[in-house]
């Protein structure tokens, strides 16, 4: 989907969530650094590396369900705070470009970031009420 | 019941405030540092528990009675050092020998029981690769619950939605229900365990 494909960029909510559930093993530039790695059964993973080669939904499933010695998120977030925390994900797997190749997708990443995108897929609404 | 300091949150800050100022040349002696987990011997009898396992099924800690236990705490979203408790218990687990399995048995129970239902800890469990036969993974009701962190000297106190600070045990039970060994901190070595455990088979 569009509205993760490209992200508007780092914004604190989302550096909060990075740093209370991600920071640990994954490192402040994602890259498997984090003070935790060096002790894990296995290295986490430079996010320059992995994410670019997964879907939105793999990196999604990720988060969700967990993966390996990775939490499962999924029963303590949001919907948004999940959606933030993959746009994190892609945002640090992307760091490293030149400017020439970000500088192709400004018209898109412009026209993407005008859009009200937690209103059109509805992260801001209260959840559904089940009927008694 | 037993006092043990320090919880999981304080040594979080510890180990970011280490790794953002610690000079990199003193990395190998950082970390032997910050990963430290004291080991004591002791002598504290367990009461027994009820509370329900993975499969959603009544647990009853003296049906295992005649076993030597290994009981860790973790909760299943903890992005802190609960990720080394579990792994250094599979650890343990990976190094039992065929008979010591039938004579062994893991416990990991949760310190949070808004969001570790059966089948979550299920879920968590399989990502390890656990096998069932021999580990069990526990939750209940909180009341249930806080009478077995109080029996094991296990603060708790939940700081937010699946955000749990607590005091970071493994620990190594004989067959007269007694914990002999206590280790507390981030990352108990599987080795020392399964020579602890090892030693507590050996007596009669």
């Amino acid at each position: 989907m569009l509205a993760v494909f490209v992200g508007c960029g780092r914004n604190e909510r989302m550096d909060a969530l990075y740093a209370q559930r991600c920071f640990n093993c994954h490192g402040a530039t994602g890259h498997g650094d984090g003070p935790l790695a060096v002790a894990l059964p296995v290295r986490p993973p430079d996010f320059r590396d992995t994410v670019q080669k997964k879907s939105n939904s793999q990196i999604r499933k990720a988060i969700t369900e967990g993966a390996g010695v990775m939490p499962a998120f999924g029963p303590v977030l949001s919907a948004a705070e999940i959606n933030d925390m993959l746009q994190m994900v892609r945002f640090l797997s992307r760091e490293g470009r030149d400017l020439a190749w970000w500088e192709k997708f400004d018209t898109l990443i412009v026209a993407h970031c005008s859009v009200p995108w937690e209103t059109v897929l509805g992260y801001d609404q209260p959840p559904a009420q089940d009927e008694p | 019941m037993i006092a043990i300091p320090g919880r999981v949150s304080k040594l979080s800050v510890c180990l970011v405030l280490l790794a953002l100022f610690s000079p990199a040349e003193s990395a190998t002696h950082d970390h032997a540092q910050q990963f430290k987990t004291e080991r004591r011997k002791v002598r504290i009898p367990v009461k027994d528990f009820k509370l329900i396992d993975q499969n959603g099924k009544p647990f009853e800690l003296e049906n295992l009675s005649r076993k030597v236990l290994v009981i860790s705490f973790s909760y299943t979203s903890c992005a802190d050092v609960c990720p080394l408790i579990t792994a250094a218990a599979r650890q343990v687990q990976s190094g039992l020998t065929a008979s010591e399995r039938a004579n062994v048995h893991l416990l990991t129970i949760t310190t949070d029981p808004e969001i570790d239902s059966p089948r979550i800890l299920a879920a968590y469990a399989k990502r390890y690769g656990a096998e069932f036969s021999n580990w069990s993974f526990l939750t209940g009701p909180e009341v249930a619950l806080k009478k077995v962190w109080k029996n094991f000297g296990v603060r708790v106190s939940r700081k937010g939605r699946g955000i749990v600070e607590h005091t970071p045990l493994t620990a190594v039970m004989d067959r007269q229900r007694q914990l002999r060994f206590v280790y507390i901190g981030p990352s108990p070595d599987p080795m020392v365990i399964l020579a602890d455990m090892r030693a507590l088979l050996a007596e009669r």
